[in-house]
């Protein structure tokens, strides 16, 4: 069987081992006779052994099989953990680590580990015990090195490979901003050649130029990946410990741990991830008597999963709990006064579940100290729009709920559909976008202001983009073309009329700040090729 | 035909090692746990056929583990992993109602052969 797919698996994992090894070396010489920490040691020397030896990496296995055996007398308490033992340890970490070194590269010179596979093997607890126990040591005895010359002390170095290195999380966050900036100005550069109607000459330095780019941002970006285990991990201990308190029963299911995201995103959405988990616990599932009574097995499921599609990650947690009551949320978004009761007629079950990220909503009867407390629903969704994603919402009475983040892999550079309107020029993300049309005014149905793009009923409403920035309504002209963008916000489409549509474009999205990040119905900005700067929509708040 | 294999072990480098092996030889991995508490998370969802169980795990004494996997799937044929390979250890974890055992390092003919004596 050919070993080498493994073989980076047996380093960082080896390299793993090797660490918490002196790090735990380093414990027992405060507290030598912590038996969980001698435990752990002798585990750690065990499994460096039983993964050498299966890749056929001798060397290792021998210095490993000395350590856990000499382990294994301290563990049964035929001596104790001492300096001379702990150096020895220490040495024989860092032979280890040499020869994985040498294992990673692929080559390198052979070590010679005879002198400590010697020294290893026939290490004497009681040479050292003694002088100590002694009550007058003479003197020159004290100072003589107790071991032969081949034992070099143990000392702090640097890592030994320089194939990695550890840089601040800024540095990467400073790259991805000087690669937006470089793609504008790509996007500017290309501008000023297309007017200063310059020679064909500069046609190729700036397609190599393009390329380049494409290049540098993908490799800044997978820096910048880490895997979704990375916030996840403390997921099912989170989920254990609300069940308890909630006295439920719950199964939880991770999957896609292995999954990569951006640095930043996983940072931004990891608390929207425990409050919909804390909802589930809290409010989406019942307890076992009453899951006994609505004929459900007394454990519900609770699921995180991740899937990889294209540019998007989704991540969908999923319970089979109670369910959301579409018409009960109606109810209670006209009696707190969000919506009117027509709206809320209007409404498909979508829309409805939607509401719960509402400011201001909590169908919750009670607040509890698990969740339901300040950060709702609508901060979830916020969180969720500000990485140009879409919260979608399902549900089922009495079959659970179901709530989709799909966000893009990484931050900030962003597909756009650049439209005009007035002397606007706006980015809408194209996550949102589902297509554009060209209407006739035959294929507009309903009354000014309750417009539709869609003849049956009000699943698709046409709002116009000037209406909703406050601009005049252009003139009709009279049987011209109406474009219009239909975009997918969570599940409900919704249209929006423009004025001209100009086409696609990858942007750099920079986030406002105060006073302009108060701005409704803006999420950011960005700067043209010709140096303008421009809004990019944030298409739930439009609606 | 017991075709479908959980398998128990902490070390990322081993499951996957095993996995390839297995995979080789026509077995379907349904799971895989690191720890004894996904272990047993695992067990529920996934009805294993065959469990290759580690017998040194972080979080549980690997024969107490053994007991709890019985008694939770008595249908699953457990086959007990670990480069122990001291007697009394086999001895209980066969007499817990363990099927095999494999001794580490393993190889694939090593784990065919461990497979094979379970009369497929």
């Amino acid at each position: 069987m050919d070993m080498s797919p493994y073989r980076d698996l047996f380093v960082s994992e080896a390299r793993s081992h090797l660490s918490a090894f002196s790090e735990l070396i380093v414990r027992l010489e405060d507290s030598p006779d912590d038996p969980a920490a001698i435990d752990e040691l002798f585990r750690h020397a065990h499994s460096m052994k039983g993964m050498a030896a299966t890749m056929g990496f001798e060397q290792v296995v021998g210095i490993a099989h000395l350590m856990e055996s000499q382990l294994s007398r301290v563990r049964s308490g035929e001596f104790r953990m001492q300096p001379a033992f702990a150096d020895l340890l220490l040495e024989s970490g860092d032979t280890l680590g040499r020869l994985v070194s040498v294992i990673e590269a692929g080559s390198g010179a052979a070590e010679d580990t005879t002198g400590l596979l010697e020294r290893l093997a026939s290490f004497d607890p009681s040479a050292e015990e003694e002088p100590v126990a002694s009550a007058t040591p003479p003197a020159e005895e004290a100072d003589t090195p107790r071991e032969t010359p081949a034992a070099t002390p143990h000392e702090f170095r640097l890592a030994d490979t320089f194939k990695s290195i550890r840089i601040k999380t800024e540095t990467l966050d400073r790259l991805v901003n000087i690669t937006g900036d470089l793609i504008t100005n790509r996007y500017r550069l290309d501008e000023a050649i297309r007017l200063a109607n310059a020679a064909a000459e500069c046609h190729e330095p700036l397609h190599q130029l393009t390329a380049l780019l494409r290049t540098l941002r993908d490799e800044v970006f997978k820096a910048r990946m880490l895997p979704f285990s990375f916030v996840a991990e403390r997921f099912p201990r989170l989920v254990r410990d609300l069940a308890r308190r909630q006295e439920k029963e719950i199964r939880f299911h991770l999957e896609g741990k292995e999954i990569e995201l951006d640095r930043g995103i996983l940072e931004e959405i990891t608390e929207p991830i425990v409050h919909i988990l804390r909802n589930a616990v809290d409010h989406g599932l019942e307890t076992a008597d009453e899951r006994i009574r609505a004929g459900k097995p007394a454990a519900s499921t609770l699921s995180l999963t991740v899937n990889r599609d294209k540019d998007h990650v989704e991540i969908i947690i999923a319970d089979d709990g109670r369910g959301m009551d579409p018409e009960r949320l109606k109810q209670k978004a006209v009696d707190k006064g969000l919506i009117t009761r027509e709206q809320a007629d209007r409404m498909t079950p979508q829309e409805a579940y939607q509401l719960i990220c509402t400011p201001g909503f909590s169908t919750a009867e009670t607040v509890t100290d698990i969740s339901g407390r300040g950060v709702g629903m609508d901060a979830v969704r916020t969180a969720v729009t500000a990485l140009a994603g879409v919260l979608t919402i399902h549900s089922q009475i009495g079959q659970g709920s179901r709530f989709v983040m799909r966000l893009p892999i990484t931050v900030s550079i962003i597909h756009a559909l650049m439209v005009r309107c007035g002397a606007f020029e706006i980015a809408f993300p194209l996550n949102v976008v589902v297509r554009t049309l060209e209407l006739k005014p035959s294929e507009i149905f309903g009354e000014p202001g309750q417009r539709s793009i869609s003849p049956e009923d009000h699943s698709a409403p046409l709002r116009s983009l000037r209406q909703s920035l406050n601009l005049p309504e252009s003139v009709g002209g009279g049987d011209a073309l109406q474009p219009v963008i239909v975009c997918d916000i969570g599940g409900a489409v919704v249209a929006f009329s423009v004025d001209h549509i100009l086409g696609q474009q990858e942007i750099f999205v920079r986030p406002l700040r105060s006073p302009l990040s108060h701005l409704r119905g803006v999420g950011g900005a960005t700067i043209t090729g010709d140096g303008r700067v421009l809004f990019v929509a944030d298409v739930s708040a439009l609606a | 035909m017991s075709r479908t294999v959980m398998i128990v072990d902490d070390s990322l480098f081993m499951r996957k090692i095993m996995r390839g092996i297995l995979v080789e030889k026509g077995y379907i991995v349904v799971a895989e746990a690191a720890s004894g508490i996904e272990a047993m998370r695992n067990l529920h969802t996934s009805h294993p056929d065959i469990i290759m169980l580690d017998i040194i795990l972080p979080d549980s004494n690997g024969l107490d583990l053994l007991e709890s996997v019985i008694t939770a799937c008595p249908d699953s044929k457990v086959i007990v992993c670990s480069s122990l390979g001291e007697d009394s250890v086999v001895r209980k974890a066969l007499n817990l109602g363990a099927c095999a055992y494999l001794q580490k390092p393993f190889t694939p003919e090593k784990i065919s052969e461990v497979l094979e004596s379970l009369g497929g």
